[in-house]
Parts: C-alpha cells; structure tokens; sequence
C-alpha cells in the first residue's frame, strides 16, 4: 500500500504541513525535530513542534534555559513555538468542545473513579494526542492563512511510535459509529494523506539501530498508512583523513615510537585517535549503506558533532543539513 | 538509596538472584547485559541472560543462533575458551513481548471459554499490544518466572528499548488500581452488560460520567469493554497475586538495577532525570553505568593538542617523520595537519564526553552508589573477546577505570 521508493520524495520537508518524527531511543530524534523547526523558522514558515511523551526537551535545546512550553504551548524564537501534548488536557478541551458544558467536563475530569479508568485504559492518549494535531492543523490565524504551516511532531521512540499512529485506525475498525468514530476518521485521513503528512525515521549507522529502522520501514508500509520519503541517519563521523592518505592511522603506526614530536601526543596516541576515528567511520559507512539498500530510500546523513547537541548553534547546523535534500546520486547510489 | 554493598559492581554478580539493566534505548543495554552474564559465569554463577532484541552476531559469537522464548546454554567449549570455572554456566532467551500477554490470559483464565472468550475479544485484540507497559510487565513475569527456575543462580535482564522504561514497574500498579475501581465494578456488574439502560440503577455521579462517555465514544464501544472487563474479572485474582509477586521481587534485597546511561550530553541529563524517578519508586539501584565514553588512547586526561596550523614547528616535525618513512613524493606536509587536526578532533570527543557525564557522575556518588565509565570500542561488540574486554571494564578489580 505504500508509494514506490522515492515516489513522493519530490515533496520538499519544509512543504509538508505534518512531520511526524520517529527512532529509536537515543538516536537523536528530538534534535532532529528542533533542527526541522529552526531550518523551517528561517525559511519564513510558522512552525509548531509538539512534544509527545513525558518530559519535554525541545524547549531546552531551541531555547536553553527556559521553562518547559507545557500544553499551552510557547514561541521559543522568532517563529518557532513549542508544546508538549499532555492527554489528560487535550481531553478536557476534546470534551469541552463536544458537550460545550465546562461543569460536565469537570464532572468527568475530577471524578476519581474516571481518572482511574483513563490511568489504566488504552489508546485514548494517543487518539487525543493525534486530534489535538489534527484541531492544531486545521486553526487558521487571523490572516485566514493556516496558524502553523509547518507541525513537527516529537513521536515516541519506534515501537511506540507505530503503535501511536495505528490507534485511530483501530479505533475506526473497533467502533462501529458515534463522535469517536468520526473523529478517529478525520485523523486516519490527516496521517494518510501522502501530500500532507510524512513520517521521517532517524536513525543511527550502528548495527541495531540499522536493523530496527529497517524493520520500522518494513512495518510502517505493510501496517501504516503513512507516507515516508527518506531516512535521516544521525551522528556520522567523517573520514578523519582525506583522500589518498585514508590509512594514515597506519603509517603514523609504523613511525619509530621514539619520535621526538614536541608539542604533540606521541606517535602511538596520534595513531590511535585516527584509528579510532576512522574505524567508526567505516562502522558507520557501511550501516548507512546497509539503512539504504534495506530501505530502498534516499539517506539524509547528518553529522556527528563532537560538542553534542546543546542549543540553537548545533540546531542551526542539522538543521541546513535536514533540509538540503537528499540528492538522486545517493538514492540511486543507495539501491545499486 | 545506597546500599553498602552495592558500591563494588562485582559483588552484584556474586550476592543478587536478579540483575536488570534500564536506561533509555540505544545505550548498549543489551550487551552490557550479555558482559554481566559472562562474568557472572566465570565467577561459578549459573546464570541466564533475558535480552529484548539481541545484536545477531552476538548471539552467533555467543554460538546460540536466533534465540527463542526458552533459555538456550552458551556452547560449554566456548566456556571454557573464556575461562568459566566448570561450575559456571550462560544460557540466552529471548524476551517475546508480543507473545507473552496472551500466556497470561491463558494462565490466568478460570477456564478455556474464558480464555478463548477473551483472546477473542476485538476490545482485547485491540488493546493488549497498546495497554501502556503491558509488554512491559509480561516480560517483568517472565523474569520472575525465570528467578524461581532452580537450574539458574542470577538472571540478567535488559528492559524493552522505550521512553517508557520505567512501564513495567508501574504498569501491575495502574492494572489493579483499573480492577478495583468503581468504575469497572460498574462496568462489571451483569446489569451494564444486559444493556445501556441497566445503569439507570447505579449512582447518579458514576451514572452521568458513563452517560457523557456513551455521548463522546458511542455505546457499542462501552459495550465491547464490559464484556472484555466480565470476562476479564475471572482472573483477575490470580493475575493480582502475581503482580504483587513480580513487584516484591523487582524491589526485593535480592534483586538489583544497574542504570546505563550513553556518553553524550542528551543521554547523561535522561539519566539523571531516571536516577530520580528510580528512587521515587523504591528501586535498588546499585550504580550507574556510563557505556561507550570515549577515552584518550593511554587512558589519561587528552593532552593539549594545537589546532592545525598552530604550532609549525610540531607539524614540522610530524611531517619530517612521516617523509622519511615514506619517501618522496609522499604528501607528508598534509599528511602531518590531517593527523593534527584528527588528533585535535578525538581531544574534544573525550572531553566533550567528560564534561557530559560530570553533573550524572556527582549525583551517583552523592548517593553512595558506583560509576562506572566504559570507553567505546572501536567497532559493534559483536565477538567474545571485545565481550571480555568490556566485562573486565565493568567488573573489574581497577575500579573499571583503566586496563592495561
């Protein structure tokens, strides 16, 4: 049911109104959503990134040092805001909207015995969290033009992820008719629809995130009406040495251990780093290739950085990176 | 909470029945856990290693192949190549999380119509795989299972890779908490299910919170999931002893937790927001492992080195060296920057790494439990030796600090 490889890749991130950012733990998704912000920030969109889960961490790298956004959501910098969609809220706004009876919504919001149920029960968060995106998509500001052209969604790490985006067709299977089903409806058109929406993996050039994304990509076109045009893969490390010279590491090996290099580390420690470095960059090479041709998609390859991601100087950086698109020579190169 | 005991990690091995490594995914939880097995083994311990989603050349190093939901015994030749005493042993399993929900209701169901009936239920199809830290509970049993098993000493767990890592400790929780409610007792009770209108009995508040539900979700729906709970109630008893079982076990003396945590600042500061969450719930946390931190090639603090460019004079040198060795013609000049400028580069990934595991580092000795930095190596940790080389790192004698 998925589009061909590449088939919508002509669809430039930035144009999209949805982008739905997943991976595995630990694979840099959240940098990768701020970067998206801040790159489409500075290509004049009005850019929403919606934080799902627990903590929120976006507001922390677009604007180190400031409170956390929360529900109510806040513009970090100059056409960025930030939010964290908390279920329980959107679901006092959700109901607040149906029975437009704020003393009814409060019954059922304070009502201990309903709190327990919703503790316990499954799938509405993430079938309110994908409404809220979907009331978010639709507002419109003042200007009648849309209130955010651009929503980069922060999604839970990859198995949760899929299970977030298949609620509301469960949902639409599971119940028979009613306001849920409806609105369960419109969401499953909104994540489907293949101009609007993508879902962008992040993953690492390391042998079990190269698997899972593989896996994730695999399942997201056999299970998941969802568009998926590329694949970032985060943190790779350069070739430490230029071309003609990639085994240097060895040949500083060889050299007398004796050498007399003032204000340097020996000959050995300047082995050893080049050979640490290039021996990841090679691990990484080769996972990178392994994520294209398991994937049959284009490759956005974005680079270690050895500060880690810490604010706006490091965003500014993925983010020009996110967006040059990915070029047919690496997709073509990709499948070969 | 410190526990004297816990400062030395290799004790671990020695006086725990349950080790379980948690931190967030991509940290190398998996073969952190596979290192603990191993020298579990070689310090006579018969142990079992329960990993979510094993690297495949690890387990092919480990000579065990794709693993099934059955412990399977680490070759005994491979053994004793590693130096594991005859007494020692390792076996691999593999944790189904899909699986392992349905074994429940099978278990626990008062018979097999209520199995079936449950199974079968498109309510329960449709939620088992979503109720939040089910999966991850059901894995909790099996661990649970797997400790009371007599032909194993220490079992060894990875959590599922998620941001929910901390699920399965609250999921037992948040299930029983549903079962006791009034709402599900409602919801239980054969008047609901005999019709919509049954509720007409009930008390007024909890009446109007399910009439306003009916109104947003539609009835069919609160239909589907009170015969789901009906059907569900017949087990539930079974189901509670056990969750309070699987949780006096997780937070037991004999029981402890290792946090993994990776080098980069990201990884270090979601730590340190686990170490508290981990306390808030009573979780014997032993110490906190640092994996993968890179480290200055001798093992001491990176030494100053000039940017390329900066000191002609050591480039000067460098490419002298280099020249002589490789004759003319050799790009000796360029090759000396590109070796500067690497060196310079691998300095600030050390440092860098450094200064992101301070603030984690303070907050676990403040508490009186162990830190343990393990450099990363060079390639994946995918055969024995590079398996070895971490176990000794993080159980060695040396404080894991440095190895010769």
């Amino acid at each position: 049911m998925a589009d061909p490889a590449g088939a919508s890749s002509t669809i430039p991130l930035l144009d999209r109104r949805l982008v739905i950012v997943t991976g595995k733990g630990g694979t840099g998704k959240t940098s990768v959503a701020a970067a998206l912000a801040l790159a489409g920030a500075r290509a004049g969109r009005r850019v929403l990134v919606a934080e799902v889960g627990r903590d929120e961490h976006a507001s922390r790298l677009l604007a180190p040092g400031s409170a956390p956004a929360g529900y109510e959501g806040r513009l970090v910098r100059p056409g960025v805001t930030v939010m964290r969609i908390e279920p329980f809220d959107a679901l006092g706004e959700y109901l607040g909207l149906q029975l437009k009876l704020r003393a009814a919504v409060d019954l059922v919001l304070r009502n201990k015995a309903f709190r327990q149920l919703l503790e316990a029960a499954p799938g509405w968060r993430e079938l309110i969290t994908l409404g809220k995106v979907w009331h978010l998509e639709q507002m419109q500001g003042s200007d009648g033009r849309p209130r955010f052209d651009l929503i980069v969604i922060d999604a839970p790490a990859t198995g949760h992820g899929l299970t977030f985006l298949d609620v509301p067709r469960v949902v639409v299977s599971a119940v028979q008719s009613g306001p849920l089903r409806r609105n369960a409806q419109l969401v499953e058109a909104m994540i489907g629809d293949r101009e609007r929406t993508v879902l962008l993996p992040v993953a690492l050039a390391e042998e079990l995130p190269a698997r899972e994304t593989i896996e994730l990509v695999a399942r997201v076109r056999r299970d998941v009406g969802i568009g998926i045009d590329r694949v970032v893969v985060n943190a790779l490390v350069d070739a430490p040495f230029p071309a003609g010279l990639e085994d240097l590491d060895r040949r500083l090996a060889r050299l007398p251990a004796g050498t007399k290099l003032p204000g340097l580390p020996s000959v050995r420690t300047l082995a050893a780093c080049g050979a640490h470095l290039r021996s990841r960059h090679e691990l990484n090479a080769h996972h990178r290739d392994e994520i294209a041709r398991g994937t049959g998609l284009p490759i956005v390859p974005l680079p270690y950085l050895a500060t880690g991601v810490r604010g706006p100087e490091q965003l500014e950086r993925l983010g020009a990176a996110l967006v040059s698109e990915p070029s047919a020579q690496a997709a073509h190169g990709a499948v070969a | 909470m410190s526990d004297a005991r816990a400062a030395d990690p290799a004790a671990l091995l020695s006086e725990r029945h349950v080790l379980v490594c948690v931190g967030s995914g991509g940290v190398g939880k998996t073969t952190l856990a596979a290192a603990a097995g191993l020298e579990a083994a070689r310090r006579g311990r018969r142990a079992l290693v329960l990993t979510i989603d094993p690297a495949r050349r690890l387990a092919d190093a480990l000579g065990v192949g794709a693993l099934g939901g059955d412990p399977k015994p680490i070759p005994r030749a491979l053994l004793d190549a590693l130096g594991v005493p005859p007494e020692g042993a390792l076996s691999a399993m593999m944790l189904d999380m899909k699986r392992s929900f349905d074994e429940l209701v099978a278990r626990f169901a008062e018979s097999p119509e209520v199995r079936d009936r449950i199974l079968q239920n498109r309510i329960y199809q449709h939620v088992s795989d979503a109720l939040a830290g089910s999966a991850e509970y059901s894995a909790m049993e099996k661990v649970h299972e797997m400790a009371g098993h007599p032909e194993f000493d220490l079992v060894v767990v990875d959590t599922p890779p998620s941001q929910h890592a901390l699920d399965f400790l609250e999921a037992p929780q948040r299930l029983l908490e549903f079962l006791d409610s009034r709402i599900v007792q409602l919801l239980l009770h054969p008047a609901f299910a005999a019709g919509r209108f049954g509720f007409r009995l009930f008390q007024r508040s909890a009446q109007r919170v399910l009439q306003i539900v009916e109104r947003v979700s539609g009835v069919s729906f609160l239909e589907d999931i009170s015969e789901f709970l009906l059907a569900f109630e017949g087990m539930s008893e079974g189901f509670r002893e056990r969750a309070h079982a699987v949780r006096a076990r997780l937070l037991g003396p004999e029981t402890a937790f290792l946090l993994v945590a990776g080098p980069a600042v990201e990884s270090t500061e979601h730590a340190r927001l686990m170490l508290g969450r981990l306390e808030t719930f009573g979780v014997p946390l032993a110490g906190v492992v640092v994996n993968r931190a890179r480290e200055w090639p001798d093992g001491s603090a990176p030494e100053r080195v000039p940017l390329p460019g900066q000191d002609a004079e050591a480039e000067h040198a460098l490419a002298d060296a280099l020249a002589a060795q490789e004759g003319a013609g050799f790009p000796a000049r360029e090759a000396a920057r590109a070796a500067i400028a690497t060196a310079n580069l691998y300095a600030a990934m050390v440092r860098a790494d450094e200064a992101a595991g301070e603030p984690l580092r303070e907050a676990v000795e403040a508490r009186g439990m162990f830190w343990r930095r393990v450099p990363e190596q060079a390639g994946d940790v995918h055969d024995l030796e590079a398996l070895d080389r971490l176990a000794s790192r993080l159980f060695g004698a040396n404080g894991g600090s440095r190895t010769p």
